[in-house]
């Protein structure tokens, strides 16, 4: 079975009907999902419940997501951005964020999120404006943050 | 009399007539001074006009828009028309009488327009003009007083957007079509042809819902339209009279509200048409919606579809992708409700969507909301 198995998802897309499909996906691979349509949901989402991995679709209409990737990065949460515009759509802070290529494929989903987990993420380049997306590399996480990290059954 | 100016406020021997002349010339110093750096910072060209229509004075912004300087302008000694604006875009002389700037003073405050005008060095320029006339105490008009901006960039930047907003519709309309020919290539022989036909209605009515889009550039759709495309029979231009009835409001919808409402309203209709009060002839289908303001300031949508005359109605075994899309992900796109009830006389579902201001919204609402 694979490693996603039982994992608990925050998936943040705007879009009803790429929100269905998105959501089928990670249900198939076995992933526990919630699912936030809007910025406001997504912000209190991350502020207050646990996730093991969130998939960030970065445009949201009239705004972007990087308000939930900070709260990520602050709970140490790994996370993946979704984006059809490539990393150069990205915001430079968060260019060190994986990008998974709209639109959506099982494959390169399951792929990304399980290297999330495993924490293979390549090097990260010589950014001063270091932000970590894979909570292992994270150093002063704060204390205890992470730790539902160990419980993937949850 | 010293030359010195003493400050405004500080007029120690007021009673006086010569104190109170000088005040007076100080005042009128102060005004014009005051008075130059507001028409020599303005970025507006400003030209003042006698009832010859020649310029008697130009600030400097009119100086640089047209290249000539005031004492040019004044030592040539003739309409202001015959220096800027002498020469029709093609070439043709441009005589004073035909021009809308300068044949007659301007009734009313405020006239407006655009123009074409030479520079000095031989080249056109787009702008757009301001016309207002200047009175004098027994409001006879002795002049007018006309501000002038170059409009190039803006031009060229409508330039652009119409160019841009063309490619995106064609992309668009283009990626769909393309979409659905993968779509039957990927599935030739190996899907039944009814789920085909489910497919190609759901990509006409994506299809269909953009083009509302299209009409007014992207920025939103008109809600009447949306329902109206939404509703009729594919490739009819307009639904039936006698089987549906669509009361309410028109608004202008956000474009993702007008996708999702559409796309709703196509699930609706199929299984109205397939199973519902269209699947038998004397069935029809109400429509109706209203708009009130909420406490957000916003506006909210409700709207009620109610199916009648139709085959007795249980609710369905399972939830298929129309129950899906309009009782879960409309609700949570929008911040609104949504339900659907399998009334035995009829399926009616009611919508309460709070509407998308239109427009771009500050990023400062999202940042108050970060910071919480």
């Amino acid at each position: 079975m694979s490693s996603l198995a039982g994992r608990r998802v925050l998936l943040v897309e705007d879009e009803s009907l790429v929100a269905m499909n998105v959501e089928d996906m990670l249900l198939n691979l076995g992933c526990e999902v919630v699912l936030a349509m809007r910025l406001d949901k997504a912000l209190a989402y991350a502020s207050s419940e646990p996730f093991d991995l969130a998939v960030l679709d970065v445009n949201l209409g009239d705004a972007r997501s990087y308000p939930v990737a900070d709260l990520l990065f602050a709970r140490c949460t790994p996370f993946l951005f979704a984006t059809g515009y490539g990393r150069q759509g990205l915001e430079v802070a968060y260019r060190n964020v994986p990008v998974l290529q709209k639109p959506y494929q099982t494959g390169p989903l399951e792929h990304l999120l399980i290297h999330l987990l495993t924490c293979e993420v390549p090097a990260r380049k010589g950014n001063l404006e270091l932000r970590v997306a894979c909570a292992c590399q994270a150093s002063g996480c704060p204390e205890g943050s992470g730790s539902f990290r160990a419980d993937p059954g949850r | 009399m010293s030359n010195s100016r003493q400050p405004l406020q500080s007029a120690p021997a007021a009673s006086t007539p010569l104190a109170s002349l000088r005040r007076g010339a100080d005042q009128l110093f102060e005004t014009e001074r005051r008075l130059n750096a507001v028409l020599d910072n303005a970025s507006v060209s400003i030209f003042l006009m006698d009832d010859r229509q020649h310029c008697i004075y130009m600030n400097r912004a009119a100086e640089l828009l047209t290249g000539w300087t005031l004492g040019e302008v004044l030592a040539r000694d003739c309409p202001l028309h015959d220096i800027v604006h002498h020469t029709y875009p093609d070439g043709r002389p441009f005589p004073v009488a035909e021009c809308a700037i300068d044949r007659a003073f301007p009734e009313n405050n405020q006239e407006r327009g655009e123009e074409v005008f030479v520079h000095r060095n031989g080249h056109f320029y787009p702008v757009g003009f301001t016309a207002s006339p200047i009175r004098d105490d027994a409001a006879n008009i002795i002049g007018t007083i006309i501000e002038v901006r170059d409009i190039s960039e803006e031009k060229a930047a409508a330039q652009r957007q119409h160019l841009l907003i063309n490619e995106l519709n064609h992309r668009v309309k283009n990626t769909l079509a393309t979409v659905q020919s993968i779509a039957a290539q990927t599935f030739r022989g190996q899907t039944d042809q009814a789920a085909r036909a489910v497919f190609d209605a759901r990509m006409v009515a994506l299809s269909t819902a953009h083009n509302v889009l299209v009409e007014d550039n992207w920025e939103s759709a008109s809600l009447r339209s949306v329902a109206e495309r939404a509703l009729a029979p594919h490739r009819l231009a307009e639904i039936d009279g006698n089987r549906f009835r669509l009361e309410g409001p028109d608004t202008r919808l956000h474009p993702k509200v007008a996708v999702t409402l559409a796309m709703a309203l196509h699930e609706l209709m199929t299984n109205a048409t397939k199973y519902g009060a269209l699947s038998a002839a004397a069935g029809r289908v109400v429509v109706t919606w209203s708009l009130h303001d909420r406490e957000d300031s916003r506006q909210q949508l409700d709207l009620r579809w109610e199916e009648l005359g139709g085959p007795s109605v249980a609710p369905p075994t399972r939830k298929g992708f129309g129950s899906r899309l309009i009782e879960r992900q409309l609700p949570m796109e929008f911040d609104g409700s949504a339900t659907i009830t399998y009334a035995p006389g009829g399926v009616i579902c009611v919508l309460h969507i709070p509407l998308t201001p239109l427009g771009w919204i500050g990023q400062e609402t999202v940042k108050e909301q970060a910071a919480r």
